[in-house]
């Protein structure tokens, strides 16, 4: 569960200003090259769709499993 | 409690079966597409007639509907769910955060099927993605739009 004003924070509607740069804004070479990186290394490491999906769904328990109230 | 044995192969499998016009659309449309972004649901956007045949196939799954077909035609939203969650968004059209209007049909005749083990996986184009993005346009959807547009600039 996350908290009220966590997720007031997380389920915002962004500004017409935000949206447009998000559009627009020219992406740096920096920042396209650490996502391409991301991209090569886990379409490598799990070739499948399949295996995508299923890392996933671990990495989502890993994540539940850390943010659980102790 | 120790999550479902929700077999995500068979589910897509008999979706594709069923003939339902469904477009796996949200962060799980991501990863497909090779990014790895964290998700907890699945969402949807399905054709307003095909709501019946989408719920047969969630069925068998033991995932329930939150209402009724008539019901999610009117509200144009409703949730299958057990302890999977799946948004399912049922209607024609859906304005942006912008006003322009996202249409179904639009998005289904150019949808892109991804091979999934023995199926495919019927998604909207690249462009057509970050336009769903587009519909909420919580932070969250900005970021999808920024990894989306690097992975559209990267392939052309």
């Amino acid at each position: 569960m996350i908290p009220d004003g966590i997720a007031d924070v997380i389920e915002r509607t962004v500004t017409h200003e935000e949206l447009e740069d998000a559009l627009a804004r020219p992406i740096p070479v920096d920042e396209r090259d650490e996502v391409t990186a991301l991209v090569r290394w886990f379409t490598t490491r799990y070739s499948s769709a399949e295996a995508r999906l299923s890392y996933v769904r671990q990495a989502y328990e890993r994540w539940r499993g850390h943010a659980r109230p102790r | 409690m120790q999550p479902s044995r929700f077999d995500e192969v068979a589910f897509f499998r008999a979706l594709d079966q069923s003939g339902a016009r469904a477009l796996l659309i949200g962060r799980r449309a991501l990863v497909l597409l090779g990014l790895p972004v964290l998700t907890a649901d699945y969402d949807f956007w399905i054709a307003i007639d095909d709501i019946e045949p989408f719920n047969v196939v969630a069925a068998r799954f033991d995932l329930r509907p939150t209402r009724t077909p008539d019901q999610a035609r009117q509200h144009g939203r409703y949730v299958l769910e057990n302890d999977e969650h799946v948004d399912v968004l049922v209607a024609r059209s859906v304005p942006t955060f912008k006003g322009e209007s996202v249409q179904f049909d639009e998005l289904w005749k150019e949808r892109v099927r991804v091979p999934l083990d023995d199926v495919h996986v019927s998604m909207p184009s690249l462009d057509n993605l970050i336009l769903t993005k587009q519909i909420r346009s919580r932070p969250k959807d900005l970021e999808d739009i920024r990894l989306l547009r690097i992975l559209k600039e990267s392939r052309s």
